[in-house]
């Protein structure tokens, strides 16, 4: 059984949010919704200040406290070892919301994240989804939190599990420059520019992104929270992962 | 004025309520009024919802997930927790000079906890779904499934316990079980209520068993308040006119010292959490300073708890009714500000969003928010009326209340 994991190399991202674009895209979301965002802080004050940028997807936790706290077992960890909603089972009581310490969770009924217009009235839907986006992709599997969502639910990253669950057995790394794997990674890895990000199994010694965890000293965010994310990041020389929420500092 | 005999079948209930709502009484018109309010309360949520559905609420994935609805059913959940506890003085723990209150406790016990739950059911998005998905789930790692598991048992315990006392059973030992039984679960739905906020390690502000133990003890102090002030308003706000028993409690500084008492400790319970969220340099604990700056919480402190604590200290005052009134009341008052600055207030400090959300959280109630919190107040005082015009609900083991009493039962 696999133990899918991510490995995102911040010494090669350069923040240009194709990862975000991607994802929306391949999962219809609306706008603002982002499962995958790049999240942008500032370190320090003036005189030396640094904006910074870090990409966060979902962590999918080895121990979610998100799905510890579902009183319905709506959210669960599936046997691959990804994070996902079941948005049948979902009351919409936003306790895993309250739980996530990463803020990667949306409640699907909500004012637009952006100003306007809203975009689940222009394009209004007829049958259950809470919209119905022009770029529908093909896979829709509720059970699993994948497509367009109904309304009042909770939605979320799912490592692309309509991708990934297809990958043939046994996999240990899912390189998007292998042709016959490429259909089967998360769509922020496949399109990645600089090739930040690694996709394969956390269980496997032998994949790449077990490896790379161990040589370059990969690291998690906020992991004093022992939610345990299945998500690295390489910090090298030219990144870091936060080790809080980044706000200003407490004025005394 | 009440009626001797008291109602126990659906229909007789039915027709009381329709009996009342043609009664030109004081208690007929609460009835109709907050009748009124409750329906229009009602229409505008269900409008709000069918239309523009829950996008109508003021909460957001950036950041105030649960907004003034969950707060206004923490503070009916805790407000029927701590009419229990305040119905146990007599019915549990035999402190007989309490039993005048002991119905009118039970019967706001299980109008408050039906009015909380309502507003909660209209908050969440899918609220039938519960019904399956909980019991075929049994998630028992969640504190929010042992919340509800606990205030169902505690609703059930409580309408079984009002019920033996309409039959005029309140001290046969099944009675006693129900009491007892009854206590313990209030005691356990308000505690684990606690721990739905107390066990969230990534929310600080909320963080650890304290929570559990804050609302244990917050909650008897609202129920206290709404005991006195729904027993004053029973009888006008005219102490003359309440029988004789209770007359004796009220004008007796019993209850005033049992309230003195729990608004003490909340306000070293309220000073001790924001002493260590306003010193402690632990990430996400910003949200306490920017509450301290919220006039709202200065009214809370020192016109809802402070003002109300030296009333009640004081031998003079503390026996006057008008003073007792207007602690209630401004007590009531407080512990609505202190559920809205509890919930909302640990969720001020964003997660993890960076310079997308990098402030604290701004949060204002919507309408439809506020339109659930009036549901909710408009369906407590609907129950309520009703219930002081057709049950006995000053009753005592020793009599109906109403009958007038030669011999008045001696506090203590």
């Amino acid at each position: 059984m696999a133990k899918w994991g991510m490995v995102i190399d911040l010494e090669k991202c350069t923040g240009c949010q194709a990862c975000t674009t991607a994802c929306s895209m391949e999962n219809s979301r609306l706008p603002g919704e982002h499962w995958q965002d790049v999240i942008f802080y500032n370190e320090g004050e003036h005189p030396s200040a640094q904006m910074k940028w870090f990409p966060r997807p979902c962590m999918h936790c080895e121990n979610p406290s998100c799905v510890a706290v579902c009183p319905t077992r709506a959210t669960y960890k599936a046997e691959d070892g990804q994070v996902l909603v079941d948005w049948e089972r979902c009351i919409g009581c936003k306790y895993c919301m309250i739980a996530c310490p990463y803020g990667v969770r949306f409640y699907t009924e909500e004012k637009p994240a952006y100003g306007g217009p809203d975009a689940k009235r222009v394009f209004a839907a007829d049958d259950g989804h809470s919209w119905s986006p022009p770029w529908k992709g093909p896979a829709e599997d509720w059970k699993h939190g994948v497509g367009v969502q109904p309304s009042d639910v909770v939605s979320k990253c799912t490592f692309c599990y309509h991708r990934v669950a297809k990958a043939p057995k046994g996999t240990a790394d899912l390189d998007p420059q292998n042709p016959a794997l490429r259909e089967f990674t998360p769509a922020c890895v496949v399109t990645c520019p600089p090739g930040a990000r690694m996709f394969g199994d956390l269980s496997n010694p032998n994949s790449e992104i077990a490896k790379a965890i161990g040589n370059k000293n990969g690291v998690r965010l906020l992991d004093q929270l022992g939610n345990k994310p299945q998500v690295y990041y390489l910090t090298g020389e030219g990144g870091a992962v936060p080790a809080n929420r980044s706000l200003p500092p407490k004025k005394a | 004025m009440r009626n001797k005999t008291e109602p126990q079948t659906l229909g007789e209930l039915l027709a009381a309520s329709v009996a009342l709502a043609k009664d030109p009484s004081a208690a007929g018109r609460w009835f109709l009024g907050s009748m009124a309010v409750l329906a229009a309360s009602f229409a505008f949520v269900l409008y709000q919802l069918v239309a523009v559905g829950h996008a109508s609420f003021n909460t957001s994935s950036d950041g105030v997930n649960w907004g003034m609805a969950i707060s206004t059913y923490v503070f009916f959940a805790l407000t029927s927790s701590g009419l229990t506890m305040i119905a146990s003085l007599a019915t549990v723990f035999g402190f007989k000079q309490f039993y005048p209150i002991a119905k009118r406790c039970i019967f706001l016990g299980i109008i408050t906890l039906v009015a909380g739950f309502s507003v909660l059911a209209l908050e969440l998005g899918h609220p039938f779904r519960m019904l399956w998905t909980i019991p075929t789930g049994m998630q028992v790692m969640s504190p929010m499934f042992w919340m509800g598991v606990f205030y169902a048992i505690d609703l059930v315990l409580l309408i079984i316990k009002f019920w033996l006392m309409l039959k005029g059973d309140w001290d046969s030992p099944l009675s006693h079980q129900v009491g007892n039984a009854g206590f313990v679960a209030a005691i356990l739905a308000s505690g684990m209520l606690g721990l739905v906020f107390g066990s969230m390690a990534m929310r600080p502000m909320w963080y650890g068993s304290f929570a559990s133990i804050y609302f244990i003890l917050t909650a008897a102090l609202s129920g206290a308040a709404a005991i006195i002030v729904t027993t004053y308003m029973a009888y006008d706000f005219d102490r003359k006119q309440m029988p004789a028993e209770l007359k004796t409690l009220a004008s007796s500084n019993q209850f005033t010292k049992v309230f003195a008492a729990l608004i003490g400790i909340t306000l070293v319970m309220i000073v001790t959490r924001f002493w260590t969220g306003l010193w402690s340099n632990m990430d996400g604990l910003e949200g306490f300073n920017m509450l301290l700056r919220d006039p709202l919480f200065h009214v809370e402190i020192w016109v809802g708890l402070v003002l109300p604590f030296f009333m009640m200290l004081s031998p003079n005052s503390g026996l006057n009714k008008t003073s007792q009134l207007v602690a209630a009341f401004l007590v009531l008052g407080a512990m609505f500000i202190n559920r809205y600055e509890f919930v909302i207030g640990g969720q001020l400090v964003p997660m993890f969003k960076g310079n997308w959300t990098n402030s604290l959280i701004a949060y204002t109630p919507s309408a439809i928010e506020w339109a659930l919190t009036v549901l909710g107040v408009a369906m407590a005082l609907a129950c309520y009326a009703y219930g002081e015009k057709v049950f006995d609900l000053s009753s005592t083991p020793s009599g109906k209340a109403a009958e007038p009493s030669g011999a008045v039962r001696a506090a203590g």
